[in-house]
């Protein structure tokens, strides 16, 4: 039991970075990531996850981030202060402050399916396979959704031959 | 520089995620090296990864704040379950004091069952245990009838008479005297009756009930079918498995013989038999 403790504890940190890029903002994802912890947790003697521990918290923290989805449609959206568009914004200082700025919006404009699996594996670097069952989706169907979600951003983020950033290591 | 066939969108893709295989990634990259559009297309995926990286990486970054700490949490958990097997406790004995409270409180809520249930009850419980017995069904014997209804009527302070129900096929066979409770008749008296086939029917009479009132009631019970009458004089339960038909005709005949045949109770009865 203590291993499985410390093996949810090393997958902290993903899931929050994970919530945060979703959600977008910092007290809904730390929020989301505890419940998904305390749903893990309170199932551990029952549910012996089979597979990777990384898979079966990211598959829990997604369908409580749906239902919450959902519930947030019903309600009519939430929308933080500091995520309130503030126009206009200060100018860019360097060639790739604005790029950001512009493909974080292109990322939360993504319809939800296209942005769960594109986040899951860009930012998570998670393989095909894991990311296909974590969202629960076939392969074939997670491809074509990252194939969409990144055309749509390249239409959005503009094709400039500018890289966004120098790219750092 | 080596030619390469043309690669699937989706190969590509899976290149710029990171998805191939050394060996499969190198092909790949050949084939970008010839083809300059792939190249750009590829280059843009990898710089709008950049972005997203550069964009939410640093939350990963962050000291976990105390709440998301897994020990803590599962130590939480505990610690609410706890309380809620208290509860559940709490409630367990919370549980038992109520019923216990209603098991004493009983007799202030319990309706004292009435005296024709308590007797049709007795009737048919009675015919059960003695219309089963061979040897012992009667305490005394038809042969010696006189005796019978004359001591039956001595203990039962109340002068009764045996039906005679030898035009429904009955016979008596004898009859027998039985406790009963002081508010519902007292004492009673079973008398048994037989057929050729040896189905069995008893007639259970006590002393009038304390109000004296008439009442009737056919009922059944246990699988056996009960006409009950109570009059001013006495109370009676004919009992027996017949079918309905003849269960009737041979309450009917009990009913008539042991009121004298007539009056407003005999009517109202004999219609009740006759309808009900």
């Amino acid at each position: 039991m203590g291993d499985l403790i410390a093996e949810i504890e090393a997958c902290v940190p993903a899931l929050r970075r994970y919530a945060r890029a979703l959600t977008r903002n910092a007290d809904v994802a730390d929020d989301l990531v505890q419940d998904c912890l305390e749903r893990a947790l309170a199932r551990r003697g029952l549910f012996r996850p089979q597979g990777p521990v990384r898979a079966w918290l990211f598959t829990i923290l997604l369908n409580l981030y749906r239902n919450g989805l959902r519930a947030s449609r019903r309600r009519g959206e939430t929308v933080a202060i500091e995520d309130m568009p503030s126009e206009p914004m200060t100018p860019a200082a360097q060639p790739g402050h604005m790029a950001l700025a512009e493909i974080a919006r292109a990322i939360e404009a993504l319809p939800p399916d296209q942005k769960e699996a594109l986040l899951l594996v860009v930012l998570e670097g998670v393989s095909y396979a894991e990311a296909a069952g974590i969202l629960g989706i076939p392969q074939g169907t997670l491809m074509s959704r990252l194939s969409r979600a990144r055309a749509a951003l390249r239409i959005i983020g503009g094709t400039s031959g500018e890289p966004y950033l120098r790219t750092v290591k | 520089m080596t030619t390469v066939g043309p690669i699937s969108r989706e190969t590509l893709l899976a290149y710029a995620d990171g998805q191939l295989s050394a060996a499969e990634a190198e092909t790949v990259e050949a084939y970008l090296a010839a083809n300059p559009e792939a190249a750009a297309e590829v280059a843009l995926w990898r710089r709008q990864d950049d972005a997203i990286r550069t964009l939410f990486s640093p939350a990963a970054a962050e000291p976990v704040p105390l709440r998301l700490k897994p020990a803590r949490l599962a130590a939480e958990l505990k610690m609410r379950n706890r309380g809620r097997w208290r509860l559940a406790a709490a409630a367990v004995v919370l549980l038992g004091l109520g019923l216990g409270a209603g098991w004493l409180a009983r007799p202030l809520f319990e309706r004292a069952p009435a005296a024709s249930e308590m007797l049709i009850a007795s009737a048919v419980n009675a015919h059960r245990v003695f219309s089963a017995e061979n040897r012992h069904a009667v305490e005394v014997a038809s042969d010696e009838e006189e005796h019978l209804v004359t001591w039956l009527s001595n203990r039962l302070e109340t002068p009764i008479g045996a039906p005679d129900l030898s035009p429904e096929g009955f016979a008596l066979k004898g009859g027998r005297l039985l406790p009963g409770e002081p508010q519902a008749g007292g004492r009673a008296a079973q008398l048994m009756y037989e057929d050729a086939a040896g189905e069995r029917v008893t007639v259970y009479i006590t002393a009038a009930l304390p109000d004296r009132k008439p009442a009737y009631e056919f009922t059944s019970r246990d699988g056996a079918a009960a006409f009950y009458w109570a009059n001013e004089a006495i109370t009676c339960t004919v009992v027996g498995t017949l079918p309905g038909e003849r269960m009737k005709a041979v309450s009917q005949a009990v009913y008539r013989q042991l009121t004298g045949g007539g009056g407003i109770g005999a009517g109202i009865a004999g219609d009740y038999l006759e309808n009900g």
